[in-house]
């Protein structure tokens, strides 16, 4: 076996040098007969390498050519150019086959990649603190839900029913060992409404999570939520879907962000059908003992250089156990140095640049198919890049059409959404990887 | 070596943008006026030869599986094929947006279709979610399982079994669960003291989470009495996969009787670790769980020959992650298997079994075993007979590194009087004879010199990109980001900083 370098007459003379006759009587003692397994595995035999990239491609031309289908959907995953550059770094073996840097004098490369990152974000969002790799935007969410109950002691959580629904789900999910009261946040006109956060709020209340931009695309007042919030001591989770959108919004530091969980797949991560994305869990320095997850920080060496290690490790399971802030281990740490490395090669200009062109095409679009009559607005709201619009035509028309043409269509959103006045209606996104003439084509096949 | 803010110059760039910027849209006919920022978030302005340079020399910093022996205990530092990666970054696959139409990603449904299928028969277990993210998060899916089945039968069960020897993540994932965790002590063998298990397990246990073979990397051979005692008194028996790569082909944890099953991906099936991630957690569950699992599953419509995801209904636990899976950790653990058969799984757990216990052979006279017994796929030995000239584990484990290897896993597991000042070494199928003679003969070497030259090895490593490290420095201050650090520029000394670039 090409993988398994030690030949039978090697395994032999090992086995001798153990001391044993055979592999069995190597294994008798801790592995009882009786639970052996008799005879092998039922699986394929082996296969060669040609024989499985035959067999893998022909599994993947069963997918549509997606490289040459431009997206018409977000819903919380978006389709960025990534600079080749990135890609190339990534797969340096240095970062894609190491462990986790528990070992400073080894690991310096991922340990000073993660520490940019974190100053990045830090930058980004206006925190302090930044947990650089929660596994993803719902998974971080819920990790931000647990982590206000524990900084308030309280046990009521409102969450916004335009946070992502998988992220809603996922703090359900998290939340219900321990029992807490989850009050869903209702919307007015695309945007969370003000008048019920008013009503629902109390004392009791530990964190209140808001989407922004929403699950709609919408903008949501921020400021006028942080001052809601704050009055009744409550804490506020402020999530982002879309990172990119950093690039032109106000940093969710400045407008009353206590906890920000964000998605940080449009920095330069493939949309791989779900994952592997990441994301970053950031607070002020107050809260830093209540984080959960890796971080790291700067220190030196016996010599005096600069250096970076894994910090503040008093909370992690492997020292805390059962008492540790989260369970987290494993995460998705080669997601960071991606996003560092396209971070880095965007910088400054380019992350405002992409951001400006993805609010402006997506406006854009949204003209054209006002004006092809064939849709109308349901909401009158300020959004970003993604927008809702009522189809007169039959979505699985339009989806086919849409289909036929190379582009993948908007997400239905009654898939996620009930509301009578919801039915028949698109969240369309719009990135960069749409230009002019796909958007005027897009216009043209469903005005048609 | 330089930040990339300090190789950063204004106006630089790394990135080129469309040449259509539709310019004729203002902004401020988008976006309202309060939630536009004013000023532009500063990153880093520098060139893609900038940028290329830099990661490349960070990289270099590191130390990868492909650079050398990786004996870490309990992390399967397994070589990565490089047909996987390839396979797994098809644009077929790595474009699909997760929330396309099911008829234009049934591909990829076939492939998750099929590796449940895979890991079914590998550990005789009958139905797999792909959700869980990382072996952490697939604990917490299994325990949070465990919760809502006996919630559903009325049954208030509350704490849960941890041998003692369990990984940090077991205690961390139950008391997430919000289950009270119960310590089960080990026997003088290393393993679960039975007569200690069974008066612990009672009607208000959940069960057992157990790692066989151990972390001291030894199988559990009361593992027939555990199934019974966990079992009799109505709880469930719950197997953490990380270790599985001593039973391929050998025990099935379905067939001993387990009833959930976690696997690392990331570690018997091959696929690499990126430093901390991504990997796989999967889950894999007896019939009578299946509905708990996190929804949705792939399953197959065999009236129309397709694939789709079936939701699971109200007693599934719900959602633990956006969208569906790590698609991609899916795909090389796919073509690992088929790549290996039947009897490359076989051969890798013999061969990483012969491995361990070559390793303990030779080793055992100069690093006393915490038990002297055959092992698994990694063995455990103490460098404790070398404290009484000034050396500790970890020295040990340091100077490794002079020699250019990376050392294994160290003081973990810990509990007296077995295991204190642990060595633990896996040695997997993938590291040939010759590696492993060298790391012996490195090992005794430096048991010589712990008695001959302690210095030595108390300030060890000394040929890495960097020296031992100021970790106190790091908690009591924290540095987290390089504003803090611009913050204190004037109280910081650091040597050498502008001199390498």
């Amino acid at each position: 076996m090409r993988y398994i370098p030690n030949t039978e007459e090697q395994k032999k003379e090992m086995l001798k040098e153990i001391g044993v006759s055979s592999f069995d009587d190597l294994i008798k003692e801790g592995v009882p007969q009786s639970i052996r397994l008799k005879g092998k595995l039922n699986i394929p035999e082996a296969r060669s390498e040609t024989e499985l990239e035959e067999k893998i491609y022909n599994i993947a031309q069963k997918n549509s050519n997606f490289y040459l289908m431009k997206p018409l959907i977000g819903a919380g995953a978006y389709r960025h150019y990534i600079p080749e550059a990135e890609k190339f770094l990534l797969q340096r073996e240095e970062f894609w086959t190491c462990y986790t840097p528990y070992q400073p004098e080894l690991s310096q490369g991922t340990l000073q990649s993660i520490f940019e990152y974190q100053s990045y974000i830090s930058r980004l969002i206006k925190m302090e603190a930044v947990i650089p790799s929660i596994y993803d935007g719902a998974s971080a969410t819920a990790e931000a839900a647990l982590m206000s109950l524990r900084l308030t002691h309280k046990n009521k959580i409102m969450v916004s029913n335009l946070v992502h629904p998988h992220y809603r789900e996922t703090v359900k999910t998290y939340l219900a060992p321990h029992e807490p009261e989850i009050i869903e946040l209702p919307y007015k006109n695309g945007l969370v409404d003000l008048e019920k956060l008013k009503i629902l709020i109390n004392e009791d209340v530990a964190s209140v999570i808001i989407q922004n931009p929403n699950f709609f695309g919408g903008i949501e007042k921020l400021a006028e939520i942080s001052e809601i919030v704050h009055s009744k001591d409550a804490l506020l989770i402020m999530v982002i879907a879309e990172s990119i959108s950093l690039g032109v919004l106000k940093a969710p530091g400045d407008i009353g962000a206590d906890i920000v969980t964000g998605n940080a797949q449009s920095f330069g991560m493939d949309l791989n059908y779900g994952g592997p994305y990441n994301a970053y869990l950031a607070t002020k320095k107050e809260y830093i003992r209540q984080l959960p997850g890796r971080i790291i920080g700067e220190t030196t060496d016996v010599d005096g250089k600069r250096v970076f290690v894994m910090t503040l490790r008093a909370r992690e399971q492997d020292i805390r156990r059962e008492r540790a802030t989260s369970n987290i281990c494993t995460n998705h740490n080669l997601n960071v140095i991606a996003a560092d490395i396209f971070l880095s090669l965007i910088g400054t200009k380019g992350l405002y640049q992409i951001s400006l062109l993805n609010t402006k095409s997506a406006h854009y679009l949204e003209n054209l198919l006002l004006k092809s009559k064939k849709f109308e607005k349901i909401f009158d709201y300020p959004f970003y890049n993604e927008f809702l619009l009522k189809s007169k035509e039959d979505i699985a028309t339009i989806n086919k059409k849409l289909l036929e043409n190379n582009f993948v269509p908007p997400l239905k959103i009654c898939e996620f959404y009930k509301e009578e006045n919801l039915k028949n209606v698109l969240l369309f996104a719009v990135t960069e990887v749409l230009s002019r003439d796909n958007l005027n084509k897009v216009a043209k096949i469903l005005s048609e | 070596m330089k930040l990339i803010f300090e190789k950063s110059i204004k106006d630089r760039d790394g990135y080129s943008l469309p040449g259509d910027l539709f310019k004729e849209i203002k902004i401020e006919d988008c976006l309202p006026e309060y939630a536009i920022s004013k000023k532009k978030k500063l990153l880093s302005e520098v060139s893609e030869v900038d940028v290329v340079r830099h990661f490349t020399k960070l990289s270099k910093l590191n130390y990868g599986l492909d650079d050398g022996f990786y004996p870490l205990g309990s992390c399967t530092m397994k070589y990565n094929p490089k047909i996987n990666e390839k396979l797994a970054s098809l644009n077929n696959f790595t474009y699909a947006h997760p929330l396309a139409p099911e008829e234009t990603v049934q591909g990829s449904l076939e492939i998750i279709y099929d590796l449940n299928k895979l890991l079914c028969e590998i550990t005789a277990m009958d139905e797999y979610t792909m959700a869980p993210a990382a072996g952490a998060h697939g604990e917490l899916t299994g325990n949070l399982i465990m919760r809502k089945y006996f919630v559903d039968r009325g049954d208030k069960r509350h704490k849960m079994l941890i041998p003692d020897s369990a990984h940090g993540t077991n205690p961390a994932s139950a008391a997430m669960a919000d289950f009270q965790v119960v310590e089960v002590k080990s026997n003088e063998r290393g393993t679960v003291d039975l007569t200690e298990l069974a008066r612990l397990m009672d009607k208000d246990t959940v069960g057992l989470m157990l790692t066989n073979p151990n972390t001291v990397g030894l199988y559990d051979e009361g593992i027939k009495d555990i199934e019974k005692i966990v079992h009799h008194k109505g709880g469930l028996l719950y197997y953490d996969g990380a270790n599985l790569n001593a039973s391929l082909g050998i025990i099935r944890p379905g067939d001993a009787g387990f009833d959930v099953v976690h696997l690392n991906l990331h570690k018997t099936f091959s696929t690499p670790h990126g430093g901390g991630g991504p990997g796989a957690g999967v889950i894999g569950v007896k019939k009578d769980l299946i509905p708990y699992l996190p929804t949705p599953i792939v399953a197959f419509d065999s009236t129309h020959k397709k694939y789709y995801l079936l939701d699971l209904g109200s007693k599934s636990i719900g959602m633990v992650r956006a969208f569906w899976s790590n698609f991609p950790v899916l795909i090389k653990t796919y073509v690992w298997i088929l790549s290996m058969g039947p009897d490359g799984l076989y051969n890798a757990s013999e061969t990483s079994i012969i491995n361990a216990n070559y390793v303990l052979a030779k080793l055992k006279k100069y690093y006393k075993p915490a038990y002297d017994r055959y092992c698994g796929h990694e063995c455990t030995v103490t460098g404790k007979e070398y404290k009484k000239y000034g050396v500790k584990t970890l020295d040990i484990a340091k100077r490794l590194m002079d020699y250019g290897m990376h050392p294994p896993t160290i003081y973990f597991p810990h509990f007296e009087p077995y295991a204190e000042e642990t060595i633990m070494v896996e040695p997997p199928e993938s590291e040939s004879k010759e590696m492993l003679d060298k790391f012996i003969e490195i090992m005794i070497k430096i048991s010589n010199e712990a008695k001959t030259n302690p210095e030595l090895l108390t300030t060890a490593p000394h040929n890495t990109p960097i020296r031992r490290t100021n970790d106190l420095v790091a908690a009591k201050r924290p540095i987290l980001t390089y504003d803090d650090e611009l913050k204190l520029k004037d109280e910081l000394k650091y040597k050498d900083k502008n001199i390498d670039f």
